[in-house]
C-alpha cells in the first residue's frame, strides 16, 4: 500500500484515513506493506509493515527482516524506528506549490536555527534524537513534483521485487510509484480517491496534478472513492467509466470521549468550531460571512476556526474589517489531543465545504458528542442521517440552522445523541470489508484486461 | 351473533411553510397553503374520490346491512371545503344513506388532551358543532387523536357525556383478554371499543408486504380469518387511515378491489353483521373493567405517545405551543386562537420524531421534512415570531 502520510503526521484527513482502513484490513488477515516518504517518528502501526521508502530503499541488502515486505510485524522491536530516520518529510500534498515553496523556505530557516516547534508543530528534535540533521533539500526535491518523482524511485526501488499481490495507492502523490510498480510487476493496481485535484482548487486547477490523476486512474484496475458524491466527481470530471469505481465509505474508530473538556470553560460561550484547511475546498469564507447574521442573536457565541492554508491572512483580514475580532478565535493548526479537545468543547461543529470528498472530521467531531452541520456537497452527508444539512452557497439556511441549533440545547443534544448512535455502523470494520471485495474483484479480472509492461 | 365495525380516520394536517429565523410574518400566515394544496388533491385523487365512490356503491348494494364510520378532523373538513368540495360531497351523500356515523374528536387533531383539559374541551366542542352543522348529526361516540388514551384521559371523555371511545387495544394493557369484546372504564362508566391491531394492520400496513406470510391478502382470505373467531369475538374493530384506500397503498397494490370484495366476503357467514360503533354500544355489554394505567395510542411499535413526545425536541415544542396560551387568551383575538390552535395540529410533533428503523421509515413517509431536526426549526421560528407579535401590546397592534 502506498501512502502519503500516517498519524500523527498528518496534515488532513488521509493519513487519518490510512490508518483506520489499514487496522481495519490486518483484522480482515490481509497483510500490507504500507509505505510513506519518510517516517516522521510516534507512528504506531503494530498492525502492519510501516516502511519508509527512502530507508527502505537504503536499507534492503542489510535488513533481512524486510526483506519479505508484505509481512505483518510487531514493530515493538528494540530498535525504535525513530531512530533510523534520516531525512524529515517536509510535504504537505494538499498545498498549492507556491504554498510548499513558502513552507520550504520557512522550513529550512527553522532547520538551521534548530527551533523545537515547527510550522506543524512537529517536534523535530525529538524526532532527530542525537542525530546531526541533514538539510532537507539534500535528499529531496524542494519542489512537490520532484518529491512525488523521488517516491516513486524509492519505492519502486524498495519493494519491486517483494512478494505481494496487488497494489493499492492513496491519492494522487502516489499515483506516479504505483503505475510504476504496475508496469514493472503486472500486478492489480487498485487507486483510492481520497480527494481529488477538483475538490481542493476547484476552478484553479493544477494542470499537472490533473494528469497525473487522469493517468493514475486510466492505468488503475479498479478505482476505490470515498463517497458517491466523489464517484459521480471521478465519473464527470476525469471520463472514469462508472463500473470501475467503487465507492468505500470512510469509518471511525470511536473514541473514548473526555467530557469533562466542556466544565473547563469558566465563561459560558457557544462554540463553533470549523476545523480544517483554510483553503478554498472548505468554504472558511462562508463560515466567516455567517458570523454578522448569527452573532446579533447569539450574543455569546465564539467561532473557531482551526486550521492553516493560503485563504487565513485574507479570512483574517475579513473579521477584523466586520469587527467581529471578540466573537473569533483563530486556533491554529491543531494536533492529536489538542484537536479531540476542541472537538470536545465545540457545541457545533461546522464543515461548509463547497466540495468535501468525505469529511472524516464530521465523524470526529460526532463522536465527541458534538453536532454536526455539514453541506451537503460532501461524502460524509451520505452517510450521516442525524446532521444538519445544506447546499453550501445556501447561506440563508446555513444562517437559520445554525441559530437555531446553538438557542435550542434540545435540538443540539437530541441530534449528538442519534448522530452518535449512527457511528455504530460506520466502523472502518465495514470499510475494510467492502475493499476487500474490490480487491477481489481487481484479482480477479481476467489478465487481458489489464495491460502489462513486464519488463 | 359477532360483527364488523369498521372505523376509518380522515385527516390532512396544514403544514408550515418555509420560515427561517430571520422572518416575520406580519400576518402571522405560517401555513404553505399551496403545497397543502397540492397534497390534499393528490390525496383527493388518489384515495378520497375513489374510496368514497366504492363506499357508496356498497351501501347502496347492501342496502343497509353495509356499515361503517367515519372520524373526520376539523382541520381535514376545512381543506375539503377550500380545496376540494367534491370530497366533501361524497362524505355528505355517505352520511344521507343512514349507514355511516360520524365520530368525536378535537377539531385540530391535537394533542390538547396532554397538555390544556380546557382547551381540550373547547377543540372537542368546535368539533361536535362542525359535524352537526355539516352532517346533521351529532356525534356520539370519541376517538381521540391517533387513539390517544389512559385512564385520565377517559375520565375527561365520560364527562363530556359521549357514550364510548376507541381505543388501541393494547397487548400489555389487555394482558390475558381479548380485544374482540367491549370493557369499561370502571372509574369513568365509559365504554372501551377496542381497535384490533392485528387484523387493522393486516390491511393498513402489510397489505402490499410480499414478505409477509399472509401475502397476497384477498378478500375472501381475511374474511376467513374473521370468521375463525365467530364463537370467540363479540365484535372485531378495524380502524385504520382513510387513507390507507389508494394512498398508502396504492391502487396498483389491488386495495380496491379488496374493498369492493369485503364486505361480500364477511356477509356470506350470516353469524356476521356490520354495525357502527354506536350500534356496538347498543348490541353488546362490557365484559370487564379495564384500566389504562399508562398513555397508550395506535401508532409506532410501542403504542404510546412516543410518536409525538418521544425526544427533547418533541417536547421542547409542545411546551411551547402550549406555553403561548396564557398570551392567547389574554389576546382575545380569534385570528390569533385560529392560528394556535393550528399550530397544535399533532402531525407537526410527528415529524420530529428521531426514531429508527420501522417505525422511523414511517414517520419519513408522512414528513414533508428532510429531517427532524429541518421540522424543529421552522416549528419554532414559527413559534417565536408568533410569540413576539402576541408579547407586542394590544395598543400598538
Amino acid at each position: 500500500m502506498l501512502g502519503w502520510e500516517y498519524p500523527p503526521h498528518i496534515s488532513g484527513g488521509l493519513g487519518t484515513a490510512c490508518e483506520g482502513l489499514t487496522k481495519g484490513l490486518a483484522r480482515l488477515g490481509v497483510r500490507i506493506t504500507f509505505v510513506v516518504p519518510q517516517l516522521m517518528g510516534g507512528e504506531d502501526a503494530p498492525h502492519m509493515v510501516i516502511l519508509d521508502s527512502y530507508r527502505g530503499f537504503g536499507k534492503r541488502s542489510s535488513s533481512k527482516k524486510k526483506k519479505r515486505a508484505v509481512e505483518v510485524e510487531e514493530t515493538s522491536e528494540e530498535e525504535s524506528i525513530i531512530e533510523k530516520i534520516k531525512v524529515p518529510a517536509a510535504l504537505s500534498p494538499y498545498w498549492r506549490p507556491e504554498e510548499y515553496e513558502r513552507y520550504i523556505a520557512r522550513f529550512s530557516k527553522l532547520w538551521s536555527s534548530k527551533a523545537e516547534d515547527g510550522v506543524e508543530e512537529i517536534d523535530l528534535a525529538k524526532i532527530l534524537g542525537k542525530r546531526k540533521p541533514k538539510p532537507a533539500a539534500a535528499q529531496y526535491g524542494s519542489n512537490i513534483f520532484e518529491e512525488v518523482e523521488q517516491y516513486a524511485t524509492n519505492v519502486v526501488a524498495a519493494v519491486h521485487d517483494s512478494d505481494f499481490d496487488l497494489i493499492h495507492g492513496h491519492d494522487w502523490m502516489t499515483y506516479p510509484a504505483a503505475i510504476a510498480l504496475k508496469r514493472i510487476t503486472g500486478k492489480p493496481l487498485v487507486l483510492h480517491i481520497h480527494s481529488l485535484e477538483y475538490d481542493r482548487s476547484g476552478s484553479g486547477m493544477n494542470p499537472r496534478i490533473r494528469a497525473i490523476e487522469e493517468a493514475g486512474m486510466q492505468a488503475a484496475d479498479l478505482v476505490i472513492s470515498v463517497s458517491h458524491y466523489t464517484k459521480s466527481m471521478v465519473n464527470w470530471q476525469y471520463k472514469i467509466p462508472l463500473e470501475k469505481i467503487c465507492p468505500v465509505h470512510n469509518g471511525i474508530y470511536p473514541k473514548k470521549v473526555t467530557e469533562h473538556h466542556r466544565a473547563s470553560w469558566a465563561v459560558p460561550r457557544k462554540i463553533v468550531l470549523f476545523l480544517g484547511r483554510v483553503t478554498y475546498q472548505k468554504g472558511p469564507d462562508f463560515f466567516v460571512e455567517v458570523a454578522p447574521r448569527v452573532i446579533p442573536h447569539v450574543p455569546n457565541v465564539l467561532f473557531v476556526m482551526a486550521g492553516t492554508g493560503d485563504m487565513l491572512p485574507r479570512l483574517m483580514r475579513r473579521v477584523s474589517e466586520l469587527g467581529l475580532s471578540r466573537h473569533f478565535h483563530f486556533a491554529g493548526f491543531l494536533k492529536g489531543k489538542q484537536v479531540d479537545r476542541m472537538l470536545s468543547i465545540s457545541d457545533l461543529y461546522v464543515m461548509p465545504s463547497v466540495s468535501e470528498p468525505f469529511g472524516l472530521s464530521a465523524l470526529e467531531a460526532i463522536n465527541f458528542n458534538t453536532p454536526a452541520l455539514i453541506s451537503r456537497q460532501s461524502g460524509v452527508s451520505e452517510v450521516v442521517e442525524h446532521a444538519l444539512k445544506y447546499d453550501f452557497w445556501d447561506m440563508d439556511r446555513l444562517a437559520d440552522l445554525m441559530v437555531n441549533a446553538l438557542l435550542h440545547d434540545e435540538l443540539r443534544a437530541e441530534m449528538a445523541a442519534c448522530a452518535r448512535h449512527e457511528l455504530g455502523k460506520l466502523r472502518w470494520d465495514a470499510s475494510a470489508e467492502k475493499t476487500v471485495q474490490v480487491y477481489k474483484r481487481a484479482l480477479q479480472l481476467p489478465r487481458s484486461e489489464r495491460p502489462e509492461f513486464r519488463r | 351473533m359477532p360483527s364488523l365495525c369498521c372505523y376509518f380516520q380522515v385527516h390532512q394536517p396544514y403544514r408550515l411553510r418555509r420560515f427561517t429565523y430571520f422572518d416575520s410574518s406580519s400576518s402571522f400566515d405560517y401555513f404553505d397553503h399551496e403545497f397543502n394544496l397540492e397534497i390534499f388533491k393528490k390525496v383527493a385523487e388518489k384515495c378520497y374520490l375513489p374510496a368514497n365512490q366504492i363506499l357508496l356503491e356498497l351501501v347502496e348494494r347492501f342496502d343497509g346491512r353495509f356499515r361503517i364510520a367515519f372520524s373526520l378532523s376539523g382541520v381535514v373538513l376545512e381543506q375539503m371545503k377550500a380545496y376540494y368540495p367534491e370530497v366533501l360531497d361524497g362524505f355528505i351523500k355517505l352520511a344521507r344513506s343512514g349507514c355511516v356515523e360520524f365520530l368525536s374528536e378535537t377539531y385540530h387533531h391535537s394533542l390538547a388532551a396532554l397538555i390544556d383539559e380546557r382547551e381540550f374541551y373547547e377543540q372537542v366542542r368546535m368539533h361536535g358543532q362542525t359535524i352537526t352543522d355539516i352532517f346533521g348529526v351529532q356525534p356520539r361516540v370519541f376517538r381521540n387523536t391517533e387513539l390517544i388514551y389512559d385512564d385520565q384521559i377517559g375520565r375527561m371523555v365520560a364527562g363530556l357525556g359521549y357514550r364510548g371511545i376507541i381505543v388501541e387495544g393494547c397487548e400489555d394493557v389487555l394482558d390475558w383478554r381479548s380485544a374482540n369484546y367491549i370493557y369499561r372504564n370502571s372509574q369513568a362508566e365509559l365504554p372501551l371499543i377496542l381497535r384490533n391491531f392485528r387484523f387493522s394492520d393486516d390491511i393498513a400496513f402489510r397489505f402490499s408486504n410480499q414478505n409477509w406470510e399472509g401475502y397476497p391478502l384477498s378478500a375472501g382470505k381475511f374474511a376467513s380469518w374473521i370468521h375463525s373467531l365467530t364463537d370467540s369475538a363479540d365484535v372485531v374493530n378495524l380502524c385504520m387511515d382513510y387513507e390507507t384506500f389508494g394512498e398508502h397503498q396504492w391502487s396498483g397494490t389491488g386495495i380496491f378491489d379488496f374493498l369492493r370484495g369485503f364486505p361480500d366476503e364477511i356477509l356470506q357467514n350470516p353469524a356476521w353483521d356490520f354495525l357502527t360503533p354506536s350500534e356496538v354500544l347498543d348490541r353488546y355489554q362490557p365484559v370487564g373493567d379495564l384500566s389504562f394505567p399508562r398513555l397508550t395510542s395506535w401508532a409506532d411499535e410501542k403504542r404510546d405517545i412516543s410518536a409525538w413526545q418521544g425526544n427533547r425536541m418533541q417536547k421542547r415544542a409542545l411546551a411551547a405551543v402550549a406555553g403561548l396560551g396564557a398570551l392567547v387568551r389574554n389576546s382575545g383575538d380569534k385570528r390569533f386562537w385560529e392560528v394556535w390552535r393550528k399550530l397544535q395540529i399533532s402531525d407537526h410533533f410527528y415529524y420530529m420524531a428521531t426514531k429508527s428503523s420501522a417505525d422511523g421509515d414511517v414517520h419519513a413517509y408522512f414528513s414533508p421534512y428532510g429531517s427532524p431536526y429541518d421540522a424543529f426549526i421552522r416549528y419554532m421560528n414559527v413559534i417565536k415570531d408568533f410569540k413576539e407579535f402576541l408579547s407586542v401590546p394590544f395598543i400598538t397592534r
